[in-house]
C-alpha cells in the first residue's frame, strides 16, 4: 500500500504494508536516522517523535495511522542552518548527553512536553519523562536541561 | 538498524463507519482483527493478515458527560472533566504507561486486548459499573464489561462503540496501582474502588475491582462485603485488601511473584481509597 506522510514539512510516499513502524519508515526508507530504534517495544522512548502535538513511540506506531497529522523527527525540530531547539541547546549545556542513544528522543519529548506546559517544576518534568529510558546519565542533567530550556524559551521574543 | 520481520507487517484497511469496520471483520475472520492506536497489537507475536483501522470512523470519538467513545486516548481521559463518581477512570488514564503512549492508546483496545493483565482503564470501568456498546453483524447490544471482556477474550467480529458509566450524586471513586519504579510501568497491583459515601463517609454500593493480580481484571465482592457500612478510610480500605490477597490467585511474572502482588494489596486499596475520598467536600473545601 502507498501510504502519503508529511515529515518535517516535506511531503512524502512510502510503499510498505500499513502496520510497518513508523520508526523503520523514517530511518529505513526515509533515512532519517536521527530517530532511533531501542527496545521496539513501546517502552524506552529512544523512537518518540511528534505526530501533529503529540508525543508518539514512532517504534509501535503503525504508518498507516500516520496519514492524517504531520510527523516531525528530531531533524524537523529546528532548520538546518537555524539556530537549535532551545532544548537541543540546553541539553548540551546542562551535560543531559552521555552516549546519545536516549537523546532525540529525550529532545522530541521535551520539546513537545515544553510545548503543552511552558513553566513546569521538577516533577512535572520527571512525569513528562517516565517513557524515555537513560541508561547514562541519571536523569538529573536531562531534568536541569529542561528546566533551563523552559526559561530560555521564556525569553525569546 | 530494525529487523525486517520481527514485528508485525500486516497490512491495514481504514473503516468509514462501525458497520463497514463490522462487515469487513465478518468477512475476514481470524484473519483480521480491529485496530485502535495499535500500542498493543504492534507488539503482537502473531498478529492478523488484515488490521481494520478505526482511525477515521466519527462516531467512535464521541464524548459526552459519562460515555467515552472506544477511540478517546488514556491523554484525553486522564484530561476530561469527570464528576467524582467517575474519578477513578480519570486517575488510572492519567496514571497508567507514560506520555508516548497514553497519547496513542485507547480505551476501547485497553478493554479489548487479549491477555492484558494490567490494563488500567478495566478494574476501573469495572468499579463504575460501566456498561459497553458492542456492535456486530446481527446489530448492536449493551452489555456490562464483564460480559464483554469474556466476548472480548475470543474470536468473532465483536466490536466496542463506546463505554458509558452512571455518576450518581453522593458517588467516588478512586484508583490506585503500584510500580517497581515511579511511573511508567506496568502496575504490579491496581485497585479501583467505587462507593456512595454519606455526610461521615460511610460506604455503600461498594464495587471494588483488583487489576494485574490475576490474568483478568476482576471485581472482588470479599472486598466489597467488608468496606459495605463501614467508614472508607486508610484502615479500612488495608483491611480490604487484606481480604482481597485471602481470595485472589496471584499470577508470576518476571515484573514480580505472586506473594508480592498480593503482600501489596493493603498499600494499593489505601492509595485507592485516598484518591476516592480526594473528591469529597471535607477534602476539597
Amino acid at each position: 500500500m502507498n501510504y502519503r506522510l508529511t515529515v518535517n514539512g516535506r511531503e512524502t510516499e512510502v510503499d510498505v504494508p500499513g502496520a510497518t513502524p513508523l520508526a523503520e519508515v523514517l530511518r529505513d526508507h526515509l533515512h532519517l536516522r536521527g530517530t532511533k530504534v531501542g527496545c521496539g517495544t513501546g517502552r524506552c522512548g529512544s523512537c518518540t517523535v511528534r505526530l501533529g502535538d503529540r508525543a508518539v513511540a514512532s517504534c509501535i506506531l503503525p504508518v498507516g495511522l500516520a496519514e492524517d497529522e504531520p510527523v516531525t523527527t528530531v531533524e524537523g525540530l529546528a532548520a538546518p542552518d537555524g539556530p537549535r531547539h532551545p532544548v537541543q541547546d540546553a541539553m548540551v549545556a546542562r551535560h543531559g548527553v552521555q552516549c546519545g542513544a536516549c537523546t532525540p528522543g529525550m529532545v522530541m519529548t521535551l520539546a513537545t512536553f515544553l510545548d503543552a506546559v511552558p513553566d513546569p517544576d521538577d516533577e512535572q518534568v520527571r512525569e513528562a519523562l517516565t517513557g524515555n529510558l537513560c541508561r547514562c546519565t541519571g536523569y538529573h542533567t536531562i531534568v536541569d536541561a529542561a528546566l533551563s530550556a523552559a526559561t530560555a524559551r521564556k525569553d525569546m521574543p | 538498524m530494525t529487523a525486517p520481520g520481527l514485528l508485525a507487517r500486516s497490512e491495514i484497511q481504514a473503516a468509514t463507519s462501525v458497520d463497514d469496520a463490522v462487515a469487513r471483520l465478518a468477512e475476514l475472520g481470524t484473519e483480521g482483527a480491529p485496530l485502535a492506536g495499535g500500542t498493543w497489537l504492534m507488539r503482537s507475536a502473531r498478529p492478523p493478515r488484515t488490521f481494520i483501522s478505526l482511525q477515521r470512523v466519527a462516531e467512535l470519538r464521541e464524548v459526552s458527560v459519562n460515555g467515552w467513545g472506544a477511540l478517546v486516548t488514556h491523554a484525553e481521559l486522564a484530561a476530561a472533566a469527570l464528576p467524582p463518581a467517575l474519578h477513578a477512570v480519570r486517575t488510572a488514564a492519567r496514571t497508567s504507561a507514560f506520555p508516548q503512549v497514553r497519547n496513542v492508546a485507547t480505551l476501547g483496545g485497553n478493554l479489548s486486548a487479549r491477555g492484558f493483565a494490567e490494563a488500567d482503564l478495566v478494574p476501573a470501568l469495572l468499579a463504575l459499573d460501566a456498561t459497553v456498546e458492542v456492535a456486530t453483524p446481527a446489530g448492536r447490544q449493551r452489555t456490562d464489561v464483564e460480559a464483554y471482556l469474556r466476548v472480548a477474550q475470543s474470536s468473532g467480529p465483536a466490536l466496542l462503540v463506546s463505554a458509558t458509566a452512571p455518576a450518581p450524586m453522593g458517588r467516588f471513586s478512586g484508583y490506585g496501582r503500584l510500580t517497581v519504579r515511579g511511573g511508567g510501568e506496568y502496575a504490579i497491583a491496581s485497585v479501583a474502588i467505587a462507593a456512595d459515601l454519606d455526610g461521615a463517609r460511610v460506604a455503600s454500593t461498594v464495587r471494588v475491582a483488583v487489576g494485574s493480580v490475576e490474568a483478568r481484571a476482576r471485581r472482588c465482592p470479599e472486598a466489597e462485603a467488608l468496606l459495605t457500612g463501614t467508614v472508607l478510610d486508610e484502615t479500612s480500605a488495608r483491611a480490604a485488601g487484606r481480604a482481597a490477597a485471602e481470595v485472589l490467585t496471584a499470577r508470576d511474572d518476571l515484573l514480580a511473584p505472586g506473594w508480592y502482588r498480593l503482600e501489596v494489596l493493603p498499600v494499593v486499596f489505601a492509595r485507592a481509597a485516598a484518591d476516592c475520598l480526594a473528591a469529597t467536600p471535607e477534602e476539597t473545601s
